[in-house]
């Protein structure tokens, strides 16, 4: 009888847990909502785009916001409730480790912004807000794809603009958050593009742009390196090869950027380098684990999901790597990798743009089958 | 508000925190290859230290804006600059497009070019070269060189090469001239040919099957090489060898294709070439005589594990790579037979005469001297001139069997014509031990 009570009891407790634990797009839907409960109407209108707003989708890139704007608002546009309810929405999209990463990106900018104030007056004119509200009028920007013609009008008055700051990061939804409905989620700024399309319980994080600058700095007496596990994990991965497996790895050119950077959706190139049919147990799980740097960004069941589709897809992914095969304990690495599988493409490029390369990097996140969630949302559109 | 703007420029000059290209002109290109033309899509992105350059270039009349016809005319000189070849052919790629930034975002470096481009491609062989070669503005550039996986599946990218700084760029496919056909079969056919030009233009494994081959047709006779056995007899070795060696590679590369085996290219490179050095001391002095056939299978077994990574370099599925070998072995004993074929009457002829000794030696040494030079290439990294010589006379291997042939011919019938003088003056070389047939 006592056990029969125990049994009823449990199962009670197990249903209402399955009850209140909400999946991850119902805490983002709640999240999203109660953001834009706190907007005004004019701040909801600048946030707000229809799903299928192509030029907003591909507005990001790794640029400055006073380079290349932004559509949405900005969390310097926002005050304190607005802002904490646009933290809480980034929160419910993002994995515990994502948000940190995220975060350290922001906090790197503004590592940048306060080197900029320190500069001798005249040196970084200051200027009101970028943007602001009605950020749906701003130009292409040039860094993605096809640029205007001739010399069609910058962006407007951006000049003398701020350029870094860790408030400079532009919060948009595309499409009305919806359990069932295909939604999107893009939060980005300097050296950050979060493009995150939901459909259902699905949720899709391509593409998306990590980047850091300086990609390694002091905060509160902590060394911090916003993208120091995706260099130390890949150099962790090299480290494993044999002497046979890094001579396919390793590419004979040298490798200045990003291929597949801003404005080149969609696009698949040859693969080249070292095939993970070709590596033992140990290398294929340490190449899943440089794999989930990036496809762990997102909230816990849509990483999932999306391991699951890589892990699928393992035998025909490759890496390839091209630059110095040492980097100094604690320091990031100054080569350029890339792995690319059936549904995915992640490059890691440090910026030799003077000084040391392993201090300012731009990452890569796609799935070219899977821009913006394409393969989910086309049907349901 | 000017002076704000050159507060802002010179200020993304001098920082340490630019965040854009600085200085150099990155240069990309994708090329999107199909059947009948190919498509490059050039990224130009100027970094802000060399704008000023670039910009000058393009801004003809010094207005501050680029009009069309500037882009135009800008566009046609960078390809101009290109060099684009199809089989060592020169093609002349045509504008499709060409779109600027502002002169302002190029200024700060946040802005690009992209020029689009077209070339069609002349009919050719099954498999293709495309060479891209960049020179516009070499000093002060940096270079990305892609090319799309093909949308049309009988296109097969099967090796990509590029120099150090990514200025020239190769792109070797393999390309199946009937687009209706199943992209299974076309896969087959090309790997099917991949096969073949593995054996035609590996050198190594060429060499050890001529080698093992020389001796084939003799008998030995106590430490030496004796006299060559009755034409059928001669035929059945040769052809056991051939039959043994291919039974061995065809079940380690059956093996190790499908992923059962797992073994380093670098010993194997190695073995490889220890292979061809113990056949060509076989060819001067015997060393396992009437035992050929299985050492050419104990070898074979070596040789399949490097044709395996051959075919592990390209790529497919567990199902598709089952067919994969079947095609790449049916190529490689294709071509092995056409080997075959070309030397065995020669061999059969020579084998006949006193001179097959010369030949007989001269290439054991060859191949000796080839196969140790391999060696200390492939254990020490030592570099060695055996690659360029190996190769400059496979590339004269027709007129080199064709000479043969001649020789064989011309010393058989010189001997038939010594023959009813000079039987008993023949040598001990030349009688045959077990008063076996001549024919």
């Amino acid at each position: 009888m006592k056990k029969t009570i125990f049994k009823v009891a449990g199962l009670f407790c197990a249903v209402a847990a399955a009850a209140w634990a909400e999946t991850g797009t119902e805490k983002m839907v709640a999240a999203a909502n109660q953001f834009l409960t706190t907007l005004s109407a004019q701040q909801r209108q600048s946030v707000l785009f229809a799903f299928d707003d192509d030029k907003q989708r591909q507005r990001w890139s790794n640029f400055p916001i006073a380079m290349v704007p932004r559509g949405g608002i900005s969390l310097k546009d926002m005050n304190a409730t607005q802002r904490s309810a646009a933290m809480a929405l980034l929160a419910a999209a993002l994995s515990p480790q994502g948000l940190e990463k995220v975060e350290q990106i922001m906090e790197g900018d503004e590592v940048n912004q306060k080197n900029e104030s320190s500069r001798p007056p005249g040196s970084g004119p200051p200027g009101g807000a970028p943007g602001g509200p009605g950020g749906k009028g701003f130009p292409p920007p040039g860094n993605q794809g096809p640029p205007p013609m001739g010399n069609g009008g910058g962006p407007p008055g951006l000049r003398g603009g701020l350029m870094f700051g860790k408030d400079l990061y532009y919060f948009s939804i595309l499409g009305k958050p919806s359990l069932k409905d295909p939604w999107m989620l893009q939060f980005g700024g300097h050296h950050l593009a979060l493009n995150i399309t939901i459909a259902g319980e699905r949720g899709v994080l391509t593409p998306t742009l990590t980047g850091a600058q300086p990609a390694l700095f002091t905060s509160g007496g902590k060394i911090i390196r916003p993208l120091g596990k995706e260099s130390d994990k890949a150099l962790l991965l090299l480290n494993s090869l044999d002497a046979e497996q890094k001579k396919r790895a390793i590419l004979s050119y040298h490798l200045a950027d990003l291929v597949l950077g801003p404005g080149q959706d969609g696009k698949t190139i040859q693969p080249e380098g070292l095939k993970a049919s070709e590596m033992n147990e140990r290398q294929r799980a340490m190449l899943i684990d440089v794999i989930g740097e990036w496809a762990g960004i997102i909230h816990e069941s849509a990483a999932v999901a999306r391991m699951a589709e890589i892990k699928a897809g393992l035998d025909d992914t490759w890496f390839a790597w091209s630059g110095p095969v040492t980097a100094e304990p604690g320091k990031n690495i100054t080569a350029y990798y890339r792995i690319q599988g059936p549904n995915l493409v992640i490059e890691y490029a440090p910026q030799t743009l003077g000084g040391d390369p392993g201090l300012h990097v731009h990452t890569m996140y796609r799935d070219p089958t899977n821009d913006y969630g394409r393969k989910l949302t086309v049907k349901s559109q | 508000m000017k002076w704000a703007i050159a507060a802002a420029v010179a200020l993304s000059l001098t920082g340490t925190l630019g965040a854009h290209r600085l200085d150099e002109y990155l240069q990309a290109t994708i090329l999107s290859i199909e059947n009948d033309h190919v498509e490059g899509s050039l990224r130009l992105v100027p970094g802000v230290a060399v704008a000023s350059l670039v910009l000058d270039s393009i801004d003809a009349n010094r207005d501050g804006i680029l009009s069309e016809s500037e882009c135009r005319a800008y566009a046609a000189r960078v390809l101009r600059d290109m060099s684009l070849s199809i089989d060592g052919e020169r093609l002349s790629p045509r504008l499709i497009s060409v779109e600027a930034s502002t002169i302002r975002q190029m200024r700060d470096g946040s802005g690009e070019i992209r020029i689009d481009f077209r070339a069609d491609l002349p009919p050719g062989g099954m498999r293709r070269t495309l060479a891209l070669e960049n020179g516009h503005q070499k000093g002060i550039s940096v270079y990305l060189m892609n090319s799309l996986v093909p949308r049309d599946r009988t296109i097969q990218i099967v090796a990509q090469r590029r120099n150090e700084n990514q200025s020239a760029y190769e792109v070797e496919y393999t390309q199946s001239g009937d687009a209706r056909a199943s992209s299974r079969t076309i896969g087959f056919a090309s790997i099917f040919r991949l096969g073949m030009r593995h054996i035609a233009e590996g050198a190594d494994h060429l060499l050890f099957l001529l080698t093992l081959l020389l001796p084939a047709p003799l008998i030995a006779f106590g430490c030496r090489w004796s006299v060559a056995g009755s034409a059928q007899q001669s035929l059945v070795r040769i052809l056991r060898v051939v039959t043994a060696f291919t039974i061995g590679h065809s079940i380690t590369l059956a093996l190790a294709g499908l992923g059962l085996v797992r073994v380093p290219s670098r010993p194997i490179e190695v073995l490889i070439a220890v292979s061809i050095l113990v056949s060509a001391v076989h060819a001067i002095r015997p060393l396992f005589p009437g035992r050929e056939d299985r050492i050419a299978a104990s070898f074979g077994l070596i040789h399949g594990l490097a044709f395996a990574s051959t075919i592990s370099e390209l790529g497919f599925g567990r199902w598709e790579r089952v067919m994969t070998i079947l095609a790449f072995n049916l190529g490689i004993e294709t071509m092995q037979l056409v080997v075959v074929a070309a030397t065995l009457p020669s061999l059969l002829l020579l084998s006949r005469t006193r001179q097959y000794d010369f030949l007989r030696i001269g290439g054991g040494v060859f191949a000796g001297v080839a196969a140790t030079g391999w060696i200390l290439e492939r254990v020490a990294g030592a570099t060695s001139f055996v690659d360029v010589i190996v190769n400059r006379m496979r590339e004269s291997a027709v007129w080199i069997a064709g000479i043969l042939f001649l020789a064989g011919l011309g010393s058989f019938v010189m001997k038939k014509f010594e023959r009813p003088g000079e039987e008993g003056s023949a040598g001990p070389l030349m009688r045959p031990p077990e008063g076996q047939t001549a024919l």
